[in-house]
Parts: structure tokens; C-alpha cells; sequence
């Protein structure tokens, strides 16, 4: 079979169906065999305009970020698909409503601006789905439907996850959009007889079942129930609420509740609260909504609660662009609040991570009796990728609190000093033990003090006890790394797929370069980062931030400067922007 | 000065030459081709070289996409315009786009010409006019092996060298009606039938074809007046006529094709028309004339965009060049070097 990296993009206005049809070709795609990796970028207003875009990356091969290049677009609106045409890949197919409602002046029009090697094929969305459903809202679908004929797909991968999408609604509704659906299919099958593709060759193999199609979020909800989360508190705000949602939907299937709080103050206090009663519970927000949180999230500290917080990162400060993507909290993340307030902050990078990770944190919350931050961001939260995935067992799930011994009941000093820093915690109601959940500085058995040798020794014991999390913590991952690298770069979260990318790419031209993936922020493994720093002639840090947050973290392990690689587009890196500095950072070594 | 916005419908030899001269002489303004078809400018007398698998596709294009960039000449393919609003001064597209204009040149070119008799069969009758007839050429010459054409131009002949290289059996029905764009008389009848005839062209001699039935996706039955043969496609070549019916209704003077003056103006200030679709008037034989032909169409584009820029070229063709077939007039230039 031939090597397939396409990229489709559906542009329309908010309303139009993008972000359902673009589903549709991520769902029909994963179950044809191929891999996908899929984005949407929707405006932050609710509904009625705005723009609204997905890409869908489609391979053969595993793929790690999104596509640089559109191969093919699907305008649902042609003003707002204007904007597309300068991300139109040489010869890229372009599907557009040849019977708009009104007519259009040339400023407004999608053709007026493409170049002249696109291969435009108009086709009458509206009243094809009029014609199939008595209704134009399935315009999507005869979209999707055209696209299908001209690039070769099997129709009835279409026609299965339409019929999956809709069969909640009922037959009649199933019906309606896959003739939709055919009705586009059966027109540019006629219509461009002499210009049909096989863009997408059948895969003999098909789908394969241990992969599964997900974005991040639900990837995120799915881990908290695999996890046993018993109360989920948040308050809605872009990219984190789909996990609520999906929570809201699940959760009291398996035994929990979700519950919407009044801000999000009161949302990490609610966590607090739970978890110092013994109850899995957690937390998701993002920015803005994470500074409110940062007073409790530090009580927690002190008073060596457990929490779980999911801060999914969106374009800041402030308010700031709530419906596009940043790696920007991560100083907030780490250092955010009053005090010497260490906690533990990991990041996935990808879906398949999002879900393991969220896991472990509850685990590594209760063990280590300490808020555990998980930074996502909107690109990674809101892509879908289809990759082989493996639930969590119970076991795997399991609680790792530390309970106390029965034996030292009648001496029983909740913040014991041990050697690892974990002093063994009583849950409310465990007879014989006594109960605490102080914020002020406290002494071993939990009163008050403020005295300066009981601050600097209980200070010491919060950070050890952080210090020792790194065991528990993932190990920064090595690709393509040999003992000597011209240019070593470092990625975290949801830039590490353009980073992989980019490396192997300018490996295949001959070049010696590695990359290191960083998902403990804080604790991090500084020997391994130092280690890889030390043998990259240079080293090369991307980031969705304007500082380089990462770079500002790790740059004291090494006496060379860190090379930042910093956008603050609201997308995310493409990876030939970082392979174009690895290739400036080779002349410069050469 | 606000920006001159020319608009050249068409993709040909002579929509091309008018563009690229517009642009010699008018730096500044913004420029935009509308073609219906989905392919860019094309060496139309290669098609039969190309179904007959002696050069790729790609040979038969003569200008690169970059080339547009370079000439600041946006070029909108398969895009088909569908009316202009003379008042408003607008073409407007298929897909419902409205684009203004300060200057129009019309160089539509030609369609295949179907005779009315033949008009029924038009979709079991294959034409050779763009690379996309080419590639439906390929597909259906992999399926069969014997051809019946019917006619005589010059692209029948090529085609029939074609097939005749790819082994494939052909039949010939030539007649009047077929024979496009000199009259059919006995003399030339007998020298083009008996040079077919010496390549093993099997020449059907009739005076009409009577019924033509699908018996199968790829066996068809022609009966004439004087036979019944079977054969796999069937090819209808019967010359090109102006591809202007799109602008009936626009108030611009149509007889065949567009109908111009000598300078190519037609009776809208700042519209013209120019090669096959234009019908030239004529000062010394006081009628209008077709141009047919590569290098016509080329001139005559090259005159419109000159005259739209400001010039006032005439068009330069003797008397003598211009024949009359059919009770039209065509300038065939070209055609002696046949």
C-alpha cells in the first residue's frame, strides 16, 4: 500500500456541522485502518458565528502532530474558508457549495482566493440534502459524501459511524443522514467521473480493535472513572468542560457524582474536602480558573491533603483566548500560590497519556498527601487521536494512600517526620487516631506553631517528601539519543509530537539529533535531563509560551545556553518550524 | 486611480496571449481567467499523441502554475461563468459569485459540434477536445479494440493515427456533415478515403446512419444505408462550434459566435472577444468570419488585449484566406498546412 499523509480540513461557521462532519471523517478514517490525529478550533461565543475549523490528519503510520499542509478542504462557508486557502497544500481538493443561498461577491468568495493548481468540486450541499431529507441540515454530510467519492473512501465506513453518531435518536434520524450522506456520494461519483482519486486505498487488515478513537478529555473523564472517582466539583470554562460533561454523563453510572460548584474556589475546596474524607475526587479548569484555585491548592500543601486538579492550558493571561492553546501556567503551575508550597505537576503528551497519567495522579495524590497538578492544553484536551489503548485494571487503579499502622494509635502524630517525608494518614473516623487539616504551621502532632526551628524543619519535610516522589515519577523518555548530539531538544505536553517530528525528519537528512520527553515538571529528574543537556552540542527547547517556561526550569543544569524555540500563535508548533531551527542550530555547530 | 479590473473568460491559446499582453501593457491592474475546465492551458493537437501513450499528460500543458504568480494573472479553473450583467458590468459564476469588471475579453474557444441528427447519441459519442476527453479515451480504448469514427477534421485524422498505433481495428464514415472545416467535395472525398484506406482504415460508404443501439456497456450497433457493424466506441468529430451560448441572453450580438468589429469590440464599450468563439466583421467582404486555428487565435487575442489597453489594432486578414463552408465564413489559415 502506498505511504498516506493527508490532511483534511472542514471550515465553516459556527452552526454549519463542521465539528460533527470533521468527527465523522476522524471515526470513518480510524475504522478504515488508518491513523488519525484530529484538532478542532471552534470561536470562544456559544453558537450563531464565528468561525469553526477541523484537521484531520490521516496516515498510514503513526501520527504524532497535526498536518502543516491541507490536502483537502471541505468549505461549509466560503467567507470563513478564505482564511484556509493560504494552508492549501500544492493540488489540495476543495469541496464547496456550488448553490449557495445568496449570491456572493468576489471579496467574500473561497475561489477568488485559491491558487490556480486547486482542484475545485462544487457541489450543491443544501439542496442535495434537501433533496435526500426534505431538510438542509445534512449539507455536512453530502459534503462528507463528495469528499468520500472523489478521494476513493469506502463508503461504508461513513455510512457505519453516521449510523453510529445518530442511532440514539432513532432509526428514522439514521436514515435521513445516511441518505444525506448518499445523496453527496452519488453526485460526485457522476458529476467528477474523470477526476475520482483513490486516496485512500482499503486497508486489507482493517480496523484494528485495540485501538480506540478519543480525544483528550475523554480520555481524562474515562481514567477518573477507571480510577474510582467518587465526586467530581468544577466550574465550566473552555478547554476543561467536556470533561465535566463527560463525567456528568458517566459517572453516576459507576457510583459518583458530579457536582457544579459556584466558582472555582469552591470547587478545590470541595476536592479538599472529599479527599480528606477518604474519597477519590478531582478537579478540572484552566487558567484564570486555576489562580482562583491557588490559595486551597497551597492549603493543601500544609495541611498535606491529596487533590487531584486537571489545568487544561488555553491562551492567557487573564481571560485571554479561551478557545486556543498555550503551554503557558506552567510557572503558575509549579510555583502558583503563597509559601513554599511544593506540589507535584506532570503533563502528558499525548491521549493515550492523558488517561494514564490521570490515573496515577490520583495515586500519587494520596500517597504523597499533596495536590497533584495535570497540565494539558486546548490541542491536546481537544484532539482525537485513534491509538492502540489498553484500559487500566483495578489493580493498576489501586489506592496508594498510606494508612497508619493500628500500633501507633496511642501515639499517633499525623505529620510524623519519616525519612521519605509521608507521614501515614488517618481518614475521619478511623477509630483511635486524631484528626487534622490545618493550614497554619503546624508541629508533627498537628497544633499550631509558629516557632522558626518548627517552620524550617516542617518546611524541609514537605519538600523531602516531594523529592521523594520522584521514584514514583516517570523518568524523562529518550528518542534517537546516542552519546553525542548536535542538537538535543526538549518537549513536554502536547508540543512533543511536533518535536518527534521534527527529529526524525531532520534525522532522515542525515542529521544527529535526539529528543528528551518530559512529563514530571515538578519534581523533575534533573540527572537524566543533565545528562542528555550534557551530550547535545546544543540544546533546543519548544514551547507554547512567550518566556520558554520549560527552558527557564532546566536551563541552570547546564553551563550552555538553552535555544528557545517560543509561539504564542494560539496553535500549535508546526513541526517544520522546529526541524527549520534544528537545521539553523547545525550550521551554527558546523 | 483605482486598480483596472480585467476579466478574460476563457483558457485557450487566445485567452492566454490576451492575458499576458494585458499584462505587457498594464502593469497595475488585477487580471483574472475564469475557465470551466479543471485543467490549465493545454497543446490541444497533443491529445492523440497522449491517448496513443507516446508522451505523459503532463507534456500536454504548455504553462507551469508558477507561471500565473509570475504574471500576477489570477487564473480561476473550472469555474464556469454563467452570465454577465453588461449594466453592471459583472460576470457572474455557477456558484453564485458576482465579479466585477472595467474590462472583459470573451475567448471561450470552441465546443464539439454535434449535428442535430446526431444529437440523441450524444452520450454514447465520444469527442476529443480536452485532456479530460483524452482520459475517457484511455479508459474506454482499455476495454475495446474497434473504433467507428465519424468525420473528417483534423483531430479525427490524428485520433485514427492514434488508434491505428495502440492496434486497434477502425472504421471511417466520412461525409459532409462530418467533414469540417473545408467543403466535402468528390475530389478530396476520394484522396483522404484512399489515404485511410492505404493505413488499413476500413471506410464505410454511406449516406446516413440510420440507428445506433448499446448492446453492451462497451458493444455498440451502427446501422447505415448500407451496412450494420458492431464496434466498441464510437467517435463523432465533426468540428468545433463557438462556445457561446452561455452569453444569449446578455444582450450581446451572437450569431454563431460573439460578433465583433475589426478591432474584436463588441457593440458593450470595453468588451471584447477573440478567437473561436468571436465572429470577425470583415471591412472588405462586409461580413463576419470564424477564426479557427492556434495561431488566428493567438493573434486575435493579442489584438483584443492590445485594443482593451488602449490601442486600435485592426485585424489583418486577406480576403482570400477566408472560405466558406456551410454558408459560414472561416478564416482556415492553418488548414493548408494539412
Amino acid at each position: 500500500m502506498p505511504e498516506v499523509d493527508f490532511t483534511v480540513e472542514v471550515c465553516g461557521m459556527a452552526g454549519d456541522g463542521t465539528i460533527a462532519a470533521g468527527g465523522l471523517i476522524n471515526e470513518a478514517m480510524s475504522l478504515g485502518g488508518f491513523s488519525v490525529l484530529g484538532f478542532d478550533s471552534y470561536p470562544a461565543e456559544i453558537r450563531g458565528f464565528g468561525r469553526c475549523v477541523t484537521n484531520s490528519r490521516i496516515g498510514s503510520n503513526d501520527i504524532v502532530a497535526l498536518g502543516e499542509k491541507t490536502h483537502a478542504l471541505i468549505s461549509l462557508n466560503d467567507e470563513q474558508s478564505r482564511s484556509r486557502a493560504p494552508f492549501l497544500a500544492e493540488h489540495s481538493l476543495v469541496f464547496f457549495d456550488s448553490n449557495p443561498p445568496a449570491y456572493v461577491s468576489e471579496d467574500n468568495s473561497l475561489l477568488s482566493v485559491l491558487p490556480p493548481g486547486e482542484e475545485v468540486f462544487g457541489m450543491p450541499f443544501g439542496e442535495l440534502a434537501v433533496g435526500a431529507s426534505g431538510s438542509s441540515r445534512g449539507r455536512n454530510l453530502t459534503a462528507l459524501g463528495g469528499f468520500a467519492a472523489v478521494t476513493g473512501t469506502d463508503p461504508n465506513l461513513f455510512r457505519k459511524v453516521i449510523r453510529d453518531k445518530f442511532k440514539s435518536k432513532g432509526e428514522k434520524v439514521v436514515n435521513i443522514n445516511v441518505k444525506s450522506f448518499d445523496a453527496g456520494y452519488q453526485y460526485a461519483l457522476e458529476k467528477f467521473s474523470d477526476r475520482l482519486k483513490s486516496v485512500f486505498p482499503k486497508i486489507e487488515t482493517g480496523h484494528d480493535p485495540q485501538k480506540v478513537t478519543l480525544s483528550g478529555n475523554q480520555a481524562i473523564g474515562m481514567a477518573a472513572i477507571d480510577a474510582g472517582l467518587k465526586l467530581y466539583f468544577g466550574y465550566p470554562i473552555t478547554p476543561a468542560t467536556p470533561i465535566m460533561e463527560y463525567l456528568a454523563k458517566y459517572l453516576p453510572e459507576h457510583g459518583g457524582r458530579v457536582v457544579q460548584m459556584e466558582d472555582e474556589i469552591s470547587s478545590i475546596g470541595a476536592v479538599l474536602g472529599s479527599f480528606y474524607a477518604g474519597a477519590r475526587s478531582m478537579t478540572a479548569t484552566s487558567g484564570p480558573g486555576f489562580a482562583l484555585m491557588t490559595e486551597l491548592i497551597t492549603h493543601g500543601v500544609m495541611a498535606e491533603i491529596p487533590a487531584v486538579i486537571l489545568d487544561a492550558q488555553r491562551g492567557g493571561p487573564a481571560t485571554g483566548l479561551p478557545t486556543k492553546t498555550e503551554q503557558s501556567d506552567l510557572h503558575a503551575a509549579v510555583f502558583g500560590g503563597p509559601g513554599d508550597s511544593a506540589r507535584i505537576v506532570i503533563a502528558p503528551t499525548n491521549v493515550e497519556e492523558c488517561y494514564h497519567f490521570v490515573i496515577r495522579s490520583f495515586q500519587l495524590a494520596e500517597k504523597y498527601q499533596t495536590p497533584v497538578i495535570v497540565l494539558t492544553d486546548f490541542f491536546l484536551d481537544n484532539r482525537v487521536e485513534n491509538r492502540p489503548f489498553i484500559r487500566a485494571s483495578e489493580g493498576q487503579a489501586a489506592s496508594w494512600n498510606v494508612f497508619p499502622d493500628d500500633a501507633f494509635k496511642d501515639r499517633y502524630q499525623r505529620y510524623a517526620d519519616t525519612p521519605s517525608g509521608i507521614s501515614p494518614r488517618a481518614l475521619p473516623g478511623m477509630q483511635g487516631f486524631n484528626f487534622t487539616a490545618t493550614g497554619l504551621e503546624h508541629t508533627e502532632k498537628g497544633s499550631p506553631d509558629y516557632s522558626s526551628e518548627n517552620h524550617a524543619k516542617m518546611s524541609e519535610k514537605r519538600h523531602r517528601k516531594i523529592r521523594y516522589a520522584l521514584k514514583d515519577l516517570e523518568k524523562p523518555a529518550e528518542f534517537f539519543v546516542s552519546d553525542n548530539l548536535d542538537v538535543g531538544v526538549i518537549g513536554w505536553g502536547s508540543t512533543f509530537g511536533s518535536v518527534l517530528e521534527a527529529v526524525e525528519k531532520s534525522r532522515k537528512n542525515g542529521f544527529k539529533v535526539g529528543a528528551l520527553k518530559i512529563t514530571s515538571l515538578f519534581p523533575y529528574h534533573s540527572e537524566t535531563i543533565k545528562a542528555f543537556m550534557a551530550k547535545s552540542r546544543r540544546v533546543l527547547v519548544p514551547e507554547l509560551n512567550y518566556e520558554g517556561q520549560l527552558a527557564n526550569l532546566i536551563a541552570h543544569l547546564d553551563s550552555k545556553p538553552v535555544e528557545r524555540l517560543n509561539f504564542v500563535t494560539g496553535a500549535p508548533i508546526p513541526p517544520s518550524a522546529i526541524q527549520n531551527r534544528i537545521e539553523e542550530l547545525l550550521e551554527v555547530v558546523a | 486611480m483605482s486598480v483596472k479590473r480585467f476579466v478574460i473568460i476563457g483558457n485557450g491559446p487566445a485567452a492566454n496571449h490576451a492575458a499576458e499582453a494585458l499584462r505587457e501593457k498594464s502593469s497595475e491592474s488585477k487580471i483574472t481567467m475564469f475557465s470551466k475546465d479543471p485543467f490549465r492551458s493545454y497543446r490541444a493537437h497533443l491529445l492523440p499523441d497522449f491517448i496513443a501513450g507516446l508522451i505523459e499528460e503532463e507534456d500536454l500543458y504548455n504553462r507551469p502554475y508558477a507561471h500565473y504568480n509570475e504574471m500576477d494573472i489570477t487564473l480561476r479553473l473550472g469555474q464556469r461563468v454563467v452570465n454577465v450583467d453588461f449594466s453592471k458590468r459583472n460576470v457572474i459564476l455557477d456558484h453564485k459569485e458576482v465579479v466585477p469588471f472595467d474590462g472583459l475579453i470573451i475567448a471561450t474557444g470552441g465546443k464539439p459540434r454535434i449535428p442535430e441528427l446526431f444529437q440523441l447519441f450524444g452520450d454514447i459519442m465520444m469527442t476529443l477536445k480536452t485532456p479530460s476527453d483524452a482520459r475517457l479515451w484511455i479508459q474506454k480504448l482499455s476495454y475495446v479494440d474497434s473504433v467507428l469514427i465519424i468525420g473528417g477534421d483534423l483531430t479525427s485524422l490524428s485520433l485514427t493515427k492514434a488508434l491505428l498505433k495502440l492496434g486497434k481495428r477502425v472504421k471511417f464514415i466520412l461525409n459532409e456533415d462530418a467533414f469540417w472545416p473545408v467543403p466535402l467535395n468528390e475530389e478530396i472525398y476520394r484522396a483522404v478515403t484512399g489515404r485511410l484506406e492505404q493505413r488499413g482504415i476500413e471506410i464505410v460508404h454511406c449516406r446516413r446512419i440510420r440507428r445506433i443501439t448499446q448492446l453492451e456497456e462497451n458493444l455498440l450497433e451502427v446501422e447505415t444505408d448500407s451496412e450494420l457493424i458492431e464496434v466498441g466506441a464510437l467517435g463523432a468529430f465533426f468540428g468545433l462550434v463557438p462556445d457561446v451560448g452561455f452569453l444569449a441572453r446578455t444582450g450581446l450580438d451572437i450569431d454563431r459566435g460573439v460578433l465583433v468589429n475589426e478591432f474584436l469590440k463588441t457593440r458593450f464599450s470595453n468588451v471584447y472577444a477573440a478567437g473561436d468563439c468571436a465572429q470577425v466583421y470583415h471591412p472588405v467582404l462586409r461580413d463576419y468570419w470564424i477564426s479557427i486555428g492556434h495561431e488566428n487565435a493567438i493573434a486575435l487575442g493579442r489584438i483584443a488585449a492590445s485594443n482593451l489597453a488602449g490601442s486600435h489594432l485592426e485585424v489583418q486578414v486577406e480576403p482570400e484566406n477566408i472560405l466558406e463552408v456551410g454558408g459560414v465564413k472561416v478564416n482556415t489559415s492553418w488548414w493548408t498546412e494539412f
